[in-house]
Parts: structure tokens; sequence; C-alpha cells
């Protein structure tokens, strides 16, 4: 149940090129599905919170992966281990796999491959998994420990300074035309790479869920201000109604 | 236990804390964290007659000790309000505001026959930045106010007008006494300061709709400043808002003359703001001997020069 946890920072680390990890105690254990998010208290003259995924809970202990983007997280990044903030959570509705869905492929870009890391964690014990992760560069390469759980991995640059040189669409199609079909895809990064993945299980009549970002107000579905366009011509809140949406139900 | 019950135009409110308009949907949701009938009113989130789908985004910005939004009135509509939400809201036991918007005098007329009888008081807004027919046209001069505020109310038998002031304008002190003059119950403001925030790298502004509503800590002077020329110069109650973060800003604002308060921003820093400018409030009064918060509103004395 969603709730203010008080937060004692435990780690807060750079794990990247410009990615950083932080880690929470909190006050008493809370209980998240993957791809769900915390809104993450800043204090100071910072009056909005930073709403980030979840990329791992182990008991009491929250991870939550980040950019560094703007002033926000670079305050963020600065907060030494003992600093206590507040963090909303779980907020958003999460992946969801159905119990038919056996195969599933993981198809993630930039700072949207640490939603897909707690799917990983949740469901690969229950669910073949195939991770397709694209990276700027050799130095942004990050969560490879976690991926390679999967039961396969594909980790890809735009530069070819790790792995092929290519984007976690164009490896999730190799894949995709080697007969490695999966029963759905979920998938997290930037919006062009969204776009392009909903115009390929389009074409290939594949079942998708994509995770959206957008910037929040609330974090809880009152305000109104991280809304997404629907195919219908309707809008639905990334945050209450979503994060994570069927891709044909978006239009991006 | 100090009372803190407080009577807006003969609606009595069980304390003087309502949620801003725009930063608290209908309630429902804030009403998964606390119970949103232990505060005074709430003021819904803009309402027109036909759903509208608001800016694009992105709709929100923060600046230091500030934020910016251009939601847009996005809403859908005040007939789905009324079939959906309005009983279950007041089921909750909170007085119930119906914060309202139009393009045209027609429309503030329609919406508030729409509504008369049905919540306990509705809020005129005249001054919404981020639309361009959203009712700031109404809001600037002190003609137009006191029009749209008479058309609004002979729409009106039953509940009681809040007309919502703007702070872009040339004469607060002026505008609130032409919401008097048309017939306006009560006044409340500030509505947020129009201003803009620039991402450098790309040289535009970060909200999509350019310019946005500014609310927040940041603003809170020029609030207190405004709700005190404005409640010198009417007889009808004043409703303050404007950066209220905690129980001490808020009486701030009922020692400039408010009789009342709204929390909006706040809510996103801490979603228990309000419950915890209610605690403090009562821990104020029980400290300062005040048995009745009523006894704070307008006792402000000016320094002598």
């Amino acid at each position: 149940m969603m709730k203010d946890y008080l937060a004692t920072i435990v780690k807060n680390e750079r794990i990247a090129e410009n990615i950083h990890s932080v880690t929470f105690a909190l006050d008493e254990a809370c209980k998240v599905r993957c791809g769900q998010f915390g809104n993450i208290s800043l204090g100071g003259s910072h009056l909005l919170r930073r709403p980030i995924a979840v990329c791992k809970v182990d008991g009491r202990e929250v991870t939550f992966c980040y950019q560094i983007k703007g002033e926000g997280t670079q305050k963020l990044k600065t907060l030494a281990a003992g600093t206590k903030v507040n963090v909303l959570m779980p907020l958003g509705n999460g992946f969801f796999i159905e119990e038919k869905e056996k195969k599933v492929a993981l198809v993630g870009g930039g700072v949207g491959v640490f939603p897909l890391i707690s799917v990983l964690r949740e469901y690969g014990a229950s669910k073949e998994i195939s991770a397709y992760i694209g990276y700027r560069n050799a130095g942004a390469v990050c969560g490879v420990d976690e991926f390679e759980k999967a039961r396969k991995f594909v980790g890809v640059t735009d530069d070819g300074s790790y792995g092929d040189k290519m984007n976690a669409v164009q490896a999730f199609e190799a894949d995709l035309k080697k007969g490695n079909r999966p029963d759905v895809v979920l998938a997290c990064g930037p919006t062009p790479m969204l776009r392009a993945l909903k115009a390929l299980v389009e074409r290939e009549n594949l079942t998708c869920f994509v995770s959206l970002e957008e910037r929040m107000g609330c974090g809880i579905g009152a305000c109104l201000v991280c809304v997404c366009d629907l195919t219908g011509g309707a809008k639905a809140r990334v945050c209450k109604d979503g994060p994570v949406f069927n891709a044909s139900d978006v239009s991006l | 236990m100090a009372n803190l019950s407080v009577n807006l135009c003969g609606v009595p409110f069980k304390n003087p804390v309502i949620a801003a308009s725009g930063t608290f949907g209908f309630g429902r949701e804030f009403n998964e964290l606390y119970d949103i009938g232990t505060i005074g009113g709430v003021s819904t989130k803009g309402l027109t007659l036909e759903p509208r789908l608001g800016n694009p985004v992105p709709r929100i910005a923060e600046s230091r000790g500030v934020i910016l939004n251009a939601v847009g009135l996005q809403n859908p509509g005040v007939k789905h309000f009324i079939e959906r939400d309005l009983e279950w809201l007041k089921s909750t036991g909170t007085r119930v505001i119906a914060n309202v918007a139009g393009k045209t005098l027609d429309d503030y007329k329609n919406i508030c026959e729409t509504l008369d009888g049905l919540v306990d008081m509705i809020e005129l807004n005249i001054s919404c930045p981020n639309v361009k027919s959203g009712g700031m046209a109404f809001g600037i001069k002190p003609q137009s106010v006191e029009e749209v505020t008479r058309v609004a109310k002979s729409g009106l038998q039953k509940t009681p007008l809040i007309v919502k002031l703007s702070p872009n304008v040339e004469s607060i002190a002026a505008n609130a006494q032409a919401a008097e003059n048309g017939g306006a119950d009560c006044v409340s403001l500030i509505n947020t300061l129009t201003g803009m925030a620039i991402d450098i790298e790309r040289r535009k502004p970060i909200i999509a709709n350019n310019t946005g509503g500014v609310s927040g800590a940041g603003v809170k002077p020029v609030a207190v400043r405004m709700v005190y020329e404005a409640s010198q110069a009417v007889k009808i109650p004043v409703i303050g808002m404007g950066g209220i973060t905690c129980a001490e800003d808020a009486i701030e604002f009922l020692m400039a003359g408010a009789t009342a308060v709204q929390v909006g921003t706040a809510s996103f820093t801490d979603p228990y703001a309000m419950p915890k400018i209610i605690d403090g409030l009562n821990a104020w009064c029980d400290k300062h001997g005040i048995a009745n918060v009523t006894e704070l509103t307008g006792v402000l004395q000016l320094n002598g020069r």
C-alpha cells in the first residue's frame, strides 16, 4: 500500500557514466511490484519530488538508479549515507505478466534499463526471459550482472564500443527474425526507441507493454500534470494509470 | 484543543484549511493516504461545461522555491463530476467547493446554474493563466471582474459564490472590490503568478505552453501582501493562499485578514501537508491561548512610521 516512507540512505554511488544508484533502508518493509516507482523528496528549495523507478527490493532496502540530468538529480547525487529523506511509494501500476505468457522479451535503453531489472528479479525464476539492452557507449554499460541472469542477454551500443553496433530494438528484431518469438514484450527507454518498438510489434502482431516517463507533480494521480495521449484521443495519467501501458493503447 | 471551526458565508467548516483547486483532483487519490474528511474543504479541479483535454506536456517545471504549471484545465466536464465524484466527495465529510471556469459569460452562468444547490460553495476561476480562453480575460480589469461575477451570481439561488482573484493585475484591492460589487459572497487569492522557466541547453521554455503559473513557498510574501490589501478593501470574507507550507504560514494569512486558507503546492512536496498544518494550527493556538482560530483573522497591526 502507498505510504510516505522515512528512508535512510545506505549507499549512493556512481555505477556508470552519468548514472548513479541510491539504496535506502525504509522504516518498514514495502511490497513493490516490478515497474512501480517511488517519489523521492529532496528537501530545501526543491518543492517537487523526483519520481524514479524501483530497481531492486531486498527486505527493507530499496534501490533506485538515476541519470544525472538536472538540479534535482545533482542534489540527490550529493546526499551521503545516513541522510534521511521521504519516499512516497509504491506508485503506479507496474508490469504484470500473465500466467499463459511464458517467453518474455525485455527491450530497454538508457536509464530505462533499471525497471527491467526489477522485472527480471520478480519473474526470472518463473519465465523464460530474453533481455535486449541498448547503451550509448561502453562507459554507460551497467546492470550487466543482473541481465546476465536472464535466459538470454544481448547488450549493444550506439557506437559499437560494447556488443554489436545497433540499438535495443534492432537487437530484438534480429533475434525475432531468427525465430525467437516471445509471448509478451516489456519495454522501457527513450521515446524514439519505444516508438520504433511499437511499430515493430504492430507489424509482428506481438503483445507489448511500455513504461513511460513524464515530468510529474503529485505522483499519485491528482494533479493531471503527467499525462500521455491514448490512441483514442483521450489522456491518461502516467503516474496513476501507468507508467506501464499496453503499447497499442498509447500514441507515442 | 482550540476551536478551529470557521464560517464562510453561512457554510460551517470544521477547520480553515482547504485543498487548493488543481492540486487535489476530486480528493480520491489523497484519500488513499489519509481521511480527507479531516480537512476543512476541497476546492475541486477546475470544471468546465464540456470535458477538456488541457495542454501538451511538459506541464510542470521547478525553479528554486517555486514551481510552474500549465495543465490547461484538463477536466472530465461538470456532468461527469456530478455523476461520478460529487456524492463520494460529500460523503467524506469535507466541504465541497466546485471550482468552475468558462470561455464566455454564458458558460459561467450555465455552470453555476448546473451546480447551484449541489455543492457547498462555488469558486469562480476568472484567472487561469494557462488557457487562452480560461477566464483570464475576465480576471484582469475591475469592470470585467464585476461583470462576470454578476452574471455568475445570476445563475445561483442557493450556493454562495467565491471569486478567485488573479495576482497579475494592476490593483488587487480594486479587483476585490469589483467582485464584491458584482455580488460575490467571498473572494479567494492569489491564483498563480504568470512565469517562465528556460532550458538553456535547448534554448526553449521547459513547459510546452511556454509560460506557466508560479506557485509554492517562494510566492508567499507576495500573496500575504495581496491578501492584506484585498481584505482591507472589502467587507466579504477572504480566503488566502499562495505558498502555504506550514501552520505558521497559514497564521500569517489569517492575521493579514483571511478567514480560511487554501493549500496547493505543499501537498506535492509533502502529501500530508494539510493534516500537519491543521495539527500545527491547533498546537499554535493552544500555546498562545487562542480559544477560537477566528480570533486571528485580521489582527495584523502595521508598524508605525
